[in-house]
């Protein structure tokens, strides 16, 4: 979420090995204690959740999407 | 003297800069939030690993050596220690970095 830009070279070194090279930018890895400790380096710059399977990239912009703010209904037959 | 080029102290000094010595009440806020958003992180993780019966280093010395931050004290969430302040207090704001830093404890007894 946040950037490295500033920051240790460990640090931004973590965040290029998740391959979070931009930020906002989502990955998605298996519950591991090698994993979990990179996240915990870089803990104050991403937020974590735990999916079921990893989202594909048409999923992911389905999440992004705002609420059209208005809803269709079906015209009435006459 | 008067209007947009009255002599200032930012203007005719030069580099000046004037940061306040003690954080506003959004800036508290803001802090607030992202020491939870640090919180909620770690404990993903915690919850993510504990339902594969794993047990890492780094959470747990984090978990037992950092309070969260409902636990943490007014004067450990705004300020830190700096042994050449007046009271041995100044305000988190003027570490480097503050906002991507974790700085929860401070020595004990200040």
């Amino acid at each position: 979420m946040r950037s490295g830009i500033g920051l240790p070279k460990r640090t931004q070194g973590v965040l290029k090995a998740l391959g979070l090279r931009k930020r906002m930018k989502t990955v998605f890895y298996p519950v591991t204690p090698e994993v979990a400790g990179q996240i915990m380096k870089v803990k104050e710059l991403v937020a974590v959740r735990e999916v079921e399977k990893a989202l594909s990239k048409e999923e992911l912009k389905e999440e992004r999407r705002p609420d059209a703010g208005y809803y269709l209904e079906s015209a009435a037959p006459r | 003297m008067f209007g947009a080029f009255k002599p200032t102290n930012a203007l005719s000094g030069g580099l000046l800069w004037k940061i306040p010595w003690r954080l506003s009440k959004f800036q508290k806020q803001r802090q607030r939030r992202r020491l939870r958003a640090v919180d909620t992180v770690v404990s993903v993780i915690d919850q993510a690993l504990a339902k594969k019966g794993i047990t890492t280093k780094a959470v747990e010395r984090w978990k037992d050596e950092m309070p969260i931050e409902q636990e943490m004290l007014p004067k450990d969430k705004y300020t830190i220690f700096d042994r050449k302040e007046k009271k041995y207090r100044k305000g988190i704001h003027k570490l480097p970095k503050w906002t991507r830093l974790s700085q929860r404890l401070n020595p004990p007894g200040y």
